[in-house]
């Protein structure tokens, strides 16, 4: 593939404990993104926070320099809550965090836990007005008799102050764990979505939404699929995907209907009888769904594969990358202790010609669709010295000859594991969160490639 | 994540599937089935699994049942048919014998094995005097076993791998906290109805109404509803209510009602706000004084402190005493019925 990606330094925003086994619960990372510029970056964690990291302006006196990101604003997005009725806690845990394309000066983003989506304006302040007349500056009302001239007060500059503040929120219309959440390209409508429905709101209105896929059978024994992500498309405000726990992805076209629940297209593979086992239906759940920028293709992430599908064409995908096919004689094993339902989640690169996804030992894999080389690297500190070049790493099968700085499938820490990543919309830069630590790579200028 | 107790195997390594006739197909087959009965048992405990998971867990249950009597003369040559099946069966109530704290899980293998007993007329008490036997020596003992009554077995463990596929997801039935306690208040007898269908079971009024239908499907009925619906906020449950369910919820527990049938129904009985009882008394136990009180109910709390049942429990941790009772009187239920 012949990408040198740089490690800028790791950016361990949580003021952790020396021990680095031990990790905050709190502080586990559950979802990135890139604004739609690249100068922000959103994370969320387990605890309800939010961290907005900003890319530094380029240094003038070293043009090649690359900006780096630093943190930008804290928050906190969600509270524990109590269904009262239910008599269970909400967890606090962002599950997706979407921006919103910029229209002022300010920034807009949503968060979601398992019920509740917010809408936070995200603005700064640098400036602040001096020389009120009947205030004095402190604060203080001023005697009116010592007021002899009027002036007009004049902002001044201050030191730069970020104000994050809620500006709608949308609750109470989901009974089951939202999983996704999209903006439309009409910049006024979002989707979200939870195991069994899929809803539309409007941005400006929260006390109602629009139900627009229900899954939910009439009797729920008979269920047996649930929805695990969805995605509008980037351009065409009317179509929107959804993928399900079995391996299916459907396409539905608002103008059709109402209610989406017939999908204008379906894309589904054909089971491969001859590699069929007792966990065929769980491997091929999807995990994760992503458009690429043109729209044209788009890109699923289950178990063990990569899936890149042509809009066009729904009997089969058009690519298919084995992210860890190693681990595909494991699967008794990982069904054990539950890795088989990871959610790992994938990206596109800004062109559309590279693809990248997580996988376990903090090793992350990028596939290039033109050249199909591809290569795994990992995510860690041992490795991840600032501005050094991540070494490739390759993994090998039990047994089988090893080179130097392999690793065997054995030696496989499946408590490491990169689920959520994201990729700079129009640069080479990427960002990993492993466990509590977020990792940002930026490509080396004079990388040949792309 | 094994639990605390059980022996652990080394997970057979994944093999060509297709390939039914090879001793690994099966073995990994009951692997992967005592796993999912177990992760099922784990769930039950979560005050809210993630539905996805239970979905995924629940269907891979229902597969691997169903394999197993796909091709019962393969299984033959493998090993004696109904062992490989009803071993594995008995298989989750050994391992589901070793988690205490799983109360649910003892009424449902019991469940799994009760009728694989009744089914093939034995009329021994085979899970009380198999709780001594070691996981291996089961399939001597299940090797007189007709193979004739092998689809009707399949068809009684398809529906109880149902039944137990239902619970899976969403239930809050196992935590201590009582989400029934929330629906103490509303007035009886609709939000009786309500509090059952919050809890899942929505049969609640079908004590009192006699239907013949299937007992295992019935049982599977109930609880594929409850887990499922626990998620439901109130008004989902109006919504969904419709009187033709209902309708087929009280023939579940009419017929579970009757002459002991099922225990689950016994149970779910057992716990239901009386239909016709005064509002004051949600959760009389008048109705009806036979009703065992199954371990996976018992996190409804103080309700079994007035049972008749000697093996009523009030808190999820179940002693091995009561699993014995539990299943002897199972047993005794069917093989009556």
């Amino acid at each position: 593939m012949g990408e040198d990606t740089d490690a800028t330094p790791t950016l361990n925003h949580r003021g952790f404990l020396p021990d680095h086994n031990y990790v905050t619960e709190a502080d586990i990372i559950s979802t990135v993104e890139f604004n739609h510029t690249g100068e922000l970056l959103a994370t969320g964690d387990k605890g309800g926070r939010v961290v907005i990291f900003q890319r530094e302006p380029e240094s003038k006196t070293e043009p090649f320099s690359q900006g780096e990101y630093n943190v930008y604003s804290t928050f906190q997005s969600h509270e524990p809550e109590f269904d009262y009725l239910k008599s269970l806690e909400i967890e606090e845990k962002i599950n997706k965090i979407r921006w919103l394309p910029q229209q002022n000066a300010a920034h807009f983003l949503l968060s979601t836990n398992d019920k509740t989506i917010k809408l936070w304006k995200v603005s700064e302040r640098d400036k602040r007005p001096e020389g009120y007349n009947l205030k004095d500056e402190e604060g203080r009302i001023k005697d009116l008799s010592t007021v002899t001239s009027l002036q007009v007060p004049v902002l001044m500059p201050m030191d730069l102050m970020v104000e994050v503040s809620p500006r709608r929120v949308f609750a109470n219309a989901h009974t089951y764990h939202v999983n996704s959440i999209s903006v439309n390209s009409d910049y006024q409508t979002y989707m979200s979505a939870d195991d069994l429905r899929i809803n539309l709101w409007h941005l400006d209105i929260t006390d109602r939404s629009f139900n627009i896929v229900d899954i939910k059978p009439a009797n729920m024994e008979d269920l047996t699929e649930v929805i695990t992500a969805a995605e509008f498309h980037p351009h065409h405000c009317n179509l929107f995907v959804y993928s399900s726990s079995k391996g299916t992805l459907r396409l539905c076209d608002m103008r059709e209907a109402a209610l989406c629940d017939k999908h204008s297209k379906l894309f589904e593979e054909p089971e491969d009888p001859s590699a069929r086992s007792f966990f065929s239906e769980i491997i091929s759940s999807v995990s994760d769904v992503k458009f690429s920028h043109s729209g044209r293709y788009l890109l699923t992430r289950d178990y063990l594969t990569a899936k890149v599908w042509d809009l066009n064409m729904e009997s089969k995908p058009l690519e298919t990358y084995q992210v860890h096919d190693y681990l595909r004689s494991k699967l008794c094993s990982l069904y054990e202790n539950d890795c088989i339902f990871d959610k790992f989640e994938c990206a596109w690169n800004g062109s559309d010609s590279v693809i990248m996804t997580g996988a376990y030992n903090n090793f992350f894999r990028m596939f290039d669709r033109n050249t199909k080389r591809d290569v795994t690297l990992e995510a860690s500190r041992e490795s991840s010295k600032p501005r050094a070049v991540l070494k490739p790493r390759r993994v090998c099968a039990a047994g089988g000859k090893r080179r130097k700085d392999d690793i065997s499938v054995d030696s496989l820490d499946f408590t490491k594991k990169i689920l959520h990543t994201a990729w700079h919309p129009n640069e080479n830069i990427i960002a990993i969160a492993a466990t509590n630590n977020l990792y940002i790579f930026q490509d080396k200028l004079n990388s040949e490639m792309h | 994540m094994i639990m605390k107790g059980q022996k652990r195997k080394h997970p057979p390594e994944e093999v060509d599937v297709s390939d039914r006739s090879s001793p690994m197909w099966e073995s990994q087959r009951q692997f992967v089935f005592s796993v999912s009965l177990n992760k099922y048992h784990h769930s039950q405990g979560l005050p809210e699994p993630s539905l996805r998971r239970s979905v995924l867990i629940a269907n891979t249950l229902r597969q691997v049942s169903l394999e197993a009597f796909a091709a019962p003369s393969v299984d033959m040559e493998a090993s004696p048919p109904p062992c490989s099946s009803s071993s594995g069966l008995l298989e989750s109530v050994f391992t589901a014998k070793h988690h205490p704290a799983e109360t649910f899980s003892n009424s449902h293998s019991a469940l799994v094995s009760c009728p694989t007993v009744s089914l093939n007329g034995l009329s021994y008490c085979a899970p009380a005097s198999n709780a001594h036997m070691s996981v291996k020596d089961e399939d001597e003992d299940w090797g007189s076993i007709s193979t004739d009554s092998d689809f009707s077995l399949s068809a009684v463990i398809s529906s109880i791998l149902t039944a137990l596929d239902s619970t899976i997801d969403g239930s809050s039935q196992a935590a201590p906290r009582t989400p029934l306690r929330s629906l103490e208040n509303l007035p009886a007898p609709t939000d009786g109805g309500v509090g059952w269908v919050k809890q899942g079971f929505r049969g609640y009024g079908g004590g009192w109404e006699q239907q013949e239908e299937g007992r295992a499907r019935e049982s599977s009925t109930e609880l594929m509803r409850c887990s499922y619906l626990s998620e439901l906020t109130v008004e989902d449950l109006f919504q969904d209510i419709d009187s033709s369910l209902l309708e087929m919820d009280m023939g579940v527990l009419g017929l579970l009602g009757s002459g002991g049938g099922c225990p689950t129904g016994d149970d779910l009985l057992r716990y239901l706000p009386p239909f016709s009882s005064s509002p004051s008394h949600p959760f009389s136990l008048s109705l009806n004084q036979n009703l065992k009180c199954l371990p996976s109910l018992s996190s409804f709390g103080p309700l079994s402190s007035s049972s008749s049942s000697p093996t009523c429990l009030s808190s999820p941790p179940f002693s091995s005493q009561n699993h014995g009772l539990d299943l002897e009187h199972l047993m005794e239920i069917l093989v009556e019925s």
